[in-house]
């Protein structure tokens, strides 16, 4: 079945861009939702760098602002040098600068943790014994009831770009060095006590910035971030360290390569790739 | 992260504070109520339990006392929060998620395995001309491609908004009536086209109007963005998706064997 050649603008039009009439008392400015709708095209390349953006009066009928609402969004846009604002020729998308963004590989998580070590820099906020978090209660019986805690923030560049929270048993960090975790990950340092790590778990998620988080990292309150808990699990199932880390998105990539168990079998569960299959594979 | 002791004149950027913002073109308000209401859906504010005062909440964000009691009066109008006079601010007991709204934790998933009330609106089933940015990653992509665009929910709960971009080779085998519940991958498997390996980038984002209405989220909300390319056996991409997931409804799981690799694989 052939296919009608279409034009890119129908494809750009294909893509609800509507803002929806939305009640004003969302706590939520027009133009942010109209640079909200922007950034993301942006980010994700719908609008490809080099490539104009809809002129003013058009972003202005299509959503139905006023051409001062559209300004306010690309002038946020342009701020932020994402956009080029040509005069009398129109609003261009910036080629994307080569953006200190650190890229972390689930596929090759262990094999990396010393050459992240090296590129980045831990500036360590808190280093003490503390009772577990609510969360983390049913850990009590491995990690013991006073547990100790190791704040730090990891920058790349000279730029923060994620704040980690982990406990230890309390035995453990009180024989860490405050200075050893300024160049080593935790889990080397750990590995170097005997506490090898075997395997980890570790969970995704999105939230919103607190207090604390947007300090430290430079963003508002309430910025979106990537949320990843780990629990590090030792040869004889013990669990010897819990992590919890925020990220800005715009500087952390998290990245994983993933293959089935079974090639032949339908519904085969999907694995990390194993390093070796990749270059086979590619 | 709900620990709030950090020592902030340590380092010097912390007194570069961003707090909160009327720049950011949401409101302060708003924003307050983000992270408040986060923190008792989390349960780092356990039902029964007091929320801080309003003097403290006003020190801890940096925000005048109206945007405090702003905030406050939203969560007690939905529910999340009641206040007593004279005593203070508590934490309601949150509604228990029903077992199929629980949170979903796996790797690549089928949603549809999930629970037999899962159900799909389809958005956008269109042929379209294939978007720069895919092009660019992937030229082998072609120039053509059926773009999907789905709505999953479990119970009420929209979880997750998916726009997917499959070859133009092989979108005549699709059909709305062909995918049903399926997803893309799945219904391909069926067809004889079987995914074996993707590639998955992972990051948090902030809903945009389409997502957020489609969601039920305010705009500039957390979501959990999941980006992935699929290939068969010999190598060819099958599709592309690009998934924004509510963190509430949703959490992707990982487990990492340590060794050669070899043995690491995906829980669950």
């Amino acid at each position: 079945m052939p296919m009608a050649p279409k034009s890119p603008a129908r494809n750009a039009r294909s893509r609800p861009r509507r803002l929806a009439r939305r009640r004003q008392k969302t706590g939520v400015a027009r133009y942010y939702q109209l640079y909200a709708l922007l950034s993301n095209a942006l980010n994700d390349g719908t609008i490809a760098p080099g490539s104009a953006l809809p002129s003013e009066p058009e972003l202005a009928a299509r959503h139905r602002l006023s051409r001062t609402t559209v300004r306010r969004a690309l002038g946020r846009l342009e701020s932020e040098n994402r956009i080029v604002r040509l005069r009398g020729s129109g609003t261009f998308a910036r080629q994307a600068p080569a953006a200190a963004k650190l890229c972390l590989n689930l596929h090759t998580f262990y094999k990396d943790l010393p050459t992240i070590a090296a590129r980045t820099s831990v500036s360590v906020l808190r280093f003490e014994p503390e009772a577990l978090p609510a969360g983390a209660r049913d850990l009590q019986s491995h990690l013991g009831e006073h547990a100790f805690v190791i704040q730090s923030l990891h920058k790349y560049h000279g730029t923060p770009y994620q704040i980690s929270t982990a406990y230890v048993p309390e035995s453990v960090g009180r024989q860490m060095r405050r200075n050893s975790l300024g160049s080593t990950s935790i889990i080397t340092v750990l590995d170097r006590m005997g506490q090898k790590t075997v395997s980890s778990e570790h969970t995704m998620s999105a939230v919103a910035a607190d207090d604390i988080a947007s300090r430290a990292l430079g963003v508002s309150l309430g910025a979106p971030l990537l949320r990843m808990r780990a629990v590090f699990i030792d040869s004889k199932g013990r669990t010897r360290a819990l992590c919890e880390s925020l990220s800005r998105p715009d500087h952390l990539n998290v990245r994983a390569e993933l293959e089935r168990v079974r090639a032949r079998r339908a519904h085969s569960p999907w694995r990390l790739r194993a390093r070796e299959t990749v270059s086979a594979k590619r | 992260m709900n620990s709030a002791r950090v020592d902030l004149d340590a380092t010097g950027f912390l007194l570069m504070t961003a707090r909160t913002n009327t720049r950011t073109g949401i409101a302060r308000y708003q924003q307050v109520y983000t992270v408040l209401s986060q923190a008792l859906a989390a349960g780092n504010i356990a039902a029964g339990e007091a929320l801080p005062s309003e003097p403290t909440l006003v020190r801890q964000y940096g925000v005048s006392r109206t945007t405090v009691r702003r905030a406050l009066a939203r969560l007690a109008a939905e529910g999340s929060i009641v206040r007593r006079r004279g005593s203070g601010t508590y934490a309601k007991r949150g509604l228990e998620k029903s077992g199929a709204t629980r949170k979903v934790t796996r790797l690549l998933d089928d949603l549809r395995r999930v629970g037999s009330n899962t159900r799909s609106k389809l958005l956008a089933f269109e042929r379209v001309a294939t978007p720069d940015f895919l092009l660019r990653e992937w030229p082998e992509f072609g120039e053509k491609a059926l773009l999907i665009r789905r709505l999953r929910s479990v119970g009420d709960d929209p979880v997750v908004l998916a726009t997917i971009y499959v070859p133009e080779e092989l979108a005549p085998l699709l059909s709305p009536r062909r995918l049903g519940l399926d997803t893309v991958l799945v219904a391909l498997d069926k067809l004889g086209h079987r995914a074996v390996t993707a590639d998955q980038q992972t990051n948090a984002v902030a809903a945009d109007p389409f997502s957020a209405e489609h969601l039920q989220c305010p705009v500039g909300s957390a979501l959990l963005n999941v980006r992935q390319l699929a290939r068969d056996a010999k190598g060819h991409i099958l599709d592309f998706t690009n998934f924004v997931y509510r963190p509430d409804c949703y959490e992707l799981h990982v487990q990492i064997e340590r060794g050669n690799g070899r043995r690491a694989r995906v829980a669950r």
